[in-house]
């Protein structure tokens, strides 16, 4: 018994340290663009150095050279490679990295802390593109995500709609009659609100889907749960105790696609964001350029412009494409309407 | 009878349980499949044969209430699983078996009605936390309980706000030691007076020998049983429990067969 808990540990602790070269790894893959070549010298006498001062106790310098030699080789066979980063908000397992991974499987999707930081990730050119979420079918516009793009520069380069399926999830051999607490983001929660109260649960909000999982693989206790996705499960060695416990089957988030360039491939669908003077009318005049061109809009949605209290910003979205003259020259007219006019992107529009 | 008021018969309406689809009350309802979930491959092959030969719904034991503590006792979770992919795969709703109050919340979530089994029928506590259920409950006769006793514990579901409720009666302990118990046939008709709630019968508890569950089948149609739950294994030698008892698909198609064309003959001899 002594020896299976001992060995339990050691699983643990070789977990975490790949989990930790995994996340040196992104950093390696983020960092690429920054540097002229892929072989520094000298970036590498100073990482020898500093594993050769900080091998302590039984970790003796020659043991830790032999590790970091080896580290070094896979870091560069890693930037030589030409892999596309992509960067999401969340703990690995959040549905953003799920919607980022059907979007196109050979992108490498690297974790972010806030929504800000993927958007500076992909300006600042460590990351190849970006993926946020943007409209929820039953909670409607992520705020922070469409106030973010009212001030960026990026360009959007693609869309996806993904269904959310939410599964507890627990650590393995949990007895499901033992749970009384589940962790999940307030939204997760409110989403599986009939399962929660039927099964006597007691909901407590967390920062993250995916950081719940994380929490409850590291913590490693029996009494909780976390509502997360079936990702997570695997990412994080939990047992899926029931699935797709969300009371509305329908629960969809479209993402979008974000790149400091626009999209270089034809589009069938296009994004803008305008404001419009403040006088009568004004958005009315907009619109009816949209509608006397016959052009078929998507999606509006209005957001207070935080910079200046009082004014609106629009962002707007329509079916065609920007090389199509008829589209052409209703952006020109738009534009002449308008205070404020910026084209996202033309970007091809997601299968329903 | 005294203190029963739910569950009694009052003019003529009686009640029709619907689960997703079926209606157990009208026409004759036929529920079969396995004793026990003993694997994803065994429990979604006998849940497509069962449904090609005409079963209604589908039966499988993810808790097992066994004589000895060292008897197969079930799957549990994994068992429920397996059958939530039974019924997405055939489309039969699914009766399961609950046997301890913290389980009634967790099977609903994968079940479609509960069963609560002749050993328990007497469990008060249990009948209690399904009559808080939402879904449909299947209340098998005891084995040693009178008929006033087994409609004061389906009193016991209606008196928590369950309505439905479908009675089951499964062969009584008698001095016959032959049959594993003796089918009272004669329940059915008299539950039938009593009560306005369906009646089901269980052939294969009730004798537990594969040869005489023919004929028990069609005296249950006769006596005016609004269906049956029968064992059905797609290889019983190999069953980890009530190999004795379970059909083979074969067997059970032929049976249905029979029971389906007496029953048409029977309703209308009735008019």
């Amino acid at each position: 018994m002594e020896l299976q808990k001992m060995r339990k540990k050691i699983d643990l602790i070789d977990y975490e340290m790949l989990k930790l070269l995994n996340q040196r790894m992104e950093y390696v893959l983020r960092l690429k663009k920054l540097k002229s070549s892929v072989t520094d010298t000298d970036r590498e006498l100073e990482v020898f150095q500093h594993i050769r001062r900080f091998s302590q106790h039984l970790i003796k310098p020659e043991f830790s050279e032999k590790i970091f030699r080896e580290i070094i080789k896979e870091s560069k066979r890693l930037q030589e490679q030409d892999i596309k980063v992509v960067g999401f908000q969340g703990e690995h397992g959040a549905y953003s990295e799920v919607a980022a991974l059907s979007y196109e499987p050979a992108l490498v999707p690297i974790p972010c802390v806030d929504f800000v930081d993927v958007f500076e990730g992909v300006k600042n050119n460590q990351l190849d593109y970006g993926i946020v979420p943007v409209e929820n079918s039953l909670e409607g516009a992520v705020a922070q995500v469409n106030d973010l793009l009212i001030e960026t520069d990026l360009k959007i380069t693609g869309e996806i709609s993904i269904p959310i399926h939410h599964h507890l999830l627990a650590i393995k051999e949990t007895d499901y009659r033992d749970i009384r607490v589940v962790y999940s983001h307030p939204q997760a929660l409110a989403q599986c609100h009939g399962f929660i109260s039927r099964n006597k649960l007691d909901p407590r909000p967390f920062y993250d889907t995916a950081g719940a999982a994380k929490m409850l693989a590291a913590k490693g206790a029996r009494s909780i749960a976390a509502i997360s996705s079936a990702l997570c499960a695997e990412l994080y060695n939990l047992d899926i105790i029931k699935e797709n416990i969300e009371d509305h089957e329908s629960n969809k988030t479209r993402f979008l696609v974000l790149s400091a360039e626009p999209s270089k491939a034809a589009g069938n669908k296009c994004s803008m964001i305008f404001q419009t003077r403040h006088e009568a009318g004004a958005l009315f005049r907009v619109l009816r350029i949209f509608s006397d061109a016959d052009i078929n809009l998507t999606r509006i949605e209005s957001r207070p412009v935080r910079k200046e209290p009082g004014q609106y910003a629009f962002l707007l979205d329509f079916l065609g494409s920007d090389t199509d003259a008829k589209i052409r020259g209703a952006l020109e007219k738009v534009k002449k309407e308008t205070a404020m006019f910026k084209f996202m992107g033309c970007y091809k529009e997601a299968v329903k | 009878m005294k203190n029963i008021k739910l569950v009694a018969l009052s003019g003529s309406k009686r009640t029709i349980v619907k689960v997703d689809g079926v209606k157990i009350g009208e026409g004759f309802t036929v529920i079969a499949g396995p004793c026990s979930v003993e694997s994803e491959e065994q429990t979604l092959e006998t849940a497509r044969a069962v449904k090609k030969a005409g079963a209604d719904m589908f039966r499988g034991g993810a808790f097992k209430p066994r004589t000895s503590p060292y008897a197969f006792q079930g799957l549990g979770l994994k068992a429920l699983k397996i059958l939530e992919k039974a019924k997405k795969e055939t489309g039969m709703p699914i009766v399961t078996e609950v046997l301890d109050t913290r389980d009634v919340s967790w099977v609903c979530e994968y079940a479609d009605i509960l069963q609560i089994g002749a050993r328990n029928m007497q469990n008060f506590s249990l009948l209690k936390e399904a009559g808080k259920s939402n879904k449909t409950v299947l209340l098998k006769r005891g084995m040693h309980s009178t008929i006033e006793e087994w409609l004061n514990c389906a009193e016991y579901i209606l008196n928590e706000g369950n309505p439905n409720v479908i009675l089951c009666e499964r062969g009584i302990r008698t001095f016959e030691t032959y049959t594993r118990n003796t089918l009272d046939l004669s329940a059915i008709p008299a539950v039938k007076e009593l009560t306005h709630l369906p009646v089901i019968v269980d052939p294969s508890h009730a004798v537990g020998k594969v040869s005489l569950i023919e004929p028990m089948c069609l005296a249950a149609v006769a006596a005016g049983a609004d269906g049956l739950i029968i064992e059905v294994h797609r290889n019983p030698t190999e069953a980890l429990s009530d190999k004795e008892q379970a059909l083979n698909p074969r067997q059970f198609s032929d049976i249905m067969k029979k029971t389906r064309a007496l029953y048409k003959y029977v309703t209308e001899l009735r008019g």
